[in-house]
């Protein structure tokens, strides 16, 4: 089958990308470099090519409540002009999906993953027992992301406009030249930055014009490579890896976001996790040993004593790789909750051997978004990475 | 380059009085993209011909690096552990990874030279 192409597939060819096939679209795995791409991103400013999300539109009089019956947050938090991430989860209390509501005057745009756009649209329509109207905006909607402490001062040179007091899980409605963009601030690799959402028409004009200005601020083009390891480094799930159908929200150390002081489909189900308590959960862990944990690779407690070997399997690798801005090869797993303390010394099955590895906090990277008043530059580096390095 | 000599499987072998020095080609390492970990043989060890040398990993695969000759590991790399980049900046110099000592010279005959590894490049691109 032929790939999909996003409006910006020329401009990837031009500049000389490795394209890889990600859920049947031809996307950007680097342009030169995964590890520059993603030291660029906290050093200065990187711009991805995130038009393979999928957006379905959510409007009608009843489309709070009918929202707010399927998904894991509580919407009632959030008012016009702001996100939220949220869940989505089956009956049977496994995630379907994590997604970011924006919350309109009228209606809601959920962001949902590339790979799940149909499952989630029919998912809303076999649960549209009243009025509500549903929209797969997918085909039309291209979606950029500029992320990086430089972001802002990118965006006001392409907006003509002062951004100080927009805020971090917030968005505005905009229009340049008569085309029109919406714009939050948010993102997927724990920096300040903006996700720019536009009609898939004119997205070469918004391509164009945050380049031009990006490059007096060292604006680096950036793939889906790079925005891997720098989500890992951020501690963000990645739907398939770090959740699926399987797996309740509480094993993938999603609990923040599930209110049950609400209704909604798949509480039922997992109530009990919450009462009795989940058998694994989701951990982050920084190697000791050099060695790459990928995803699927087994993780072991190591009882050893002198001679003896005595490992216990104790879960998976989920999601791992080399940090470049850590200089270390870090991951997520999710193993058996008896064991997964933090500094836990464990071991992870690299084809065959054994290499150490430490339970640490997540994340691994200060979190930088922004809100009004904040300094801009507060990095904050968890303390369990330093002390012990 | 002068006197060097390749492999289908992308390492390049230099000859230096009887030792096989060994690594990866150019088109080996901008298959792979950012090098990120390395694992070498032990100095001492006996390798055979198409078996298993150690593994170059990146940021997106793991591949393996084979011995396109037989003989005995007498050199590794050590530096290359720490600084596996050294691979992308530098693969026929800084990159090298092992020199073997070779049991039998006449295994080169086996290998490719320049203009048969780019002809077998330009293949494998398309």
């Amino acid at each position: 089958m032929e790939l999909k192409k996003t409006p910006f597939y020329q401009k990837h060819v031009e500049a000389a990308a490795r394209l890889v096939d990600f859920g049947g679209w031809a996307l950007a795995l680097e342009y030169k470099s995964v590890l520059a791409e993603a030291k660029a991103v906290r050093g200065s400013c990187g711009l991805f090519d995130a038009s393979h999300m999928g957006q379905i539109r959510v409007s009608g009089s009843g489309a709070f409540s009918f929202l707010q019956g399927l998904v894991t947050n509580d919407l009632s938090l959030i008012s016009n002009g702001q996100m939220q991430y949220n869940l989505l989860l089956n009956r049977g209390g496994g995630v379907l999906d994590d997604l970011m509501v924006y919350r309109f005057k009228r209606s809601f745009l959920c962001v949902v993953n590339a790979t799940n756009i149909d499952k989630i649209f029919n998912w809303f329509n076999e649960n549209n027992h009243q009025d509500i109207e549903i929209i797969n905006e997918s085909n039309n909607i291209s979606l950029l992301a500029l992320q990086g402490p430089n972001a802002q001062a990118i965006m006001e040179k392409v907006l003509k406009i002062n951004l100080d007091d927009f805020n971090y899980m917030s968005f505005i409605e905009v229009s340049m030249e008569g085309k029109d963009a919406l714009i939050s601030r948010s993102g997927y690799t724990g920096e300040d930055g903006f996700e720019i959402y536009v009609s898939s028409n004119d997205a070469l004009f918004w391509w164009d014009t945050i380049l031009k200005e990006g490059e007096a601020f060292c604006l680096q083009l950036s793939g889906l490579g790079a925005r891997d390891i720098l989500r890992i480094e951020a501690g963000y799930p990645l739907y398939g890896n770090d959740m699926n159908e399987q797996m309740d929200p509480f094993t993938a150390s999603l609990g923040w976001a599930v209110k049950l002081n609400k209704e909604f489909i798949g509480k039922d189900a997992i109530l009990k996790y919450k009462i009795q308590g989940v058998k694994s959960f989701r951990v982050g862990f920084v190697m000791e040993d050099r060695a790459i944990p990928r995803a699927g690779y087994e993780v072991y407690l190591n009882e050893s004593i002198g001679i003896d070997s005595d490992r216990k399997f104790i879960g998976k690798v989920s999601s791992g790789g080399y940090s470049p801005n850590l200089d270390k090869f870090i991951g997520m797993a999710v193993i058996d909750k008896g064991f997964a303390g933090l500094d836990a010394p464990i071991e992870i099955n690299v084809r065959g051997r054994f290499y150490k590895a430490r339970i640490v906090k997540m994340p691994f990277v200060g979190i930088r978004t922004y809100n009004k008043g904040m300094s801009k530059v507060i990095r904050k580096k968890p303390e369990t990475l330093n002390s012990k390095s | 380059m002068d006197g060097m000599k390749y492999t289908k499987s992308h390492e390049w072998v230099k000859i230096e009085n009887g030792v096989a020095v060994i690594g990866i080609t150019d088109y080996a390492k901008d298959q792979l993209g950012d090098v990120v970990f390395i694992e070498l043989p032990d100095v001492g060890q006996r390798v055979v011909k198409s078996s298993q040398l150690g593994t170059v990993e990146s940021t997106k695969t793991a591949s393996e690096i084979y011995t396109p000759l037989t003989g005995e590991v007498i050199a590794v790399n050590d530096g290359l552990v720490d600084n596996p980049q050294w691979v992308n900046e530098s693969p026929f110099e800084k990159g090298w990874m092992v020199k073997i000592k070779l049991s039998d010279e006449n295994q080169l005959n086996d290998l490719l030279d320049e203009g048969a590894y780019k002809e077998f490049v330009s293949k494998e691109k398309h």
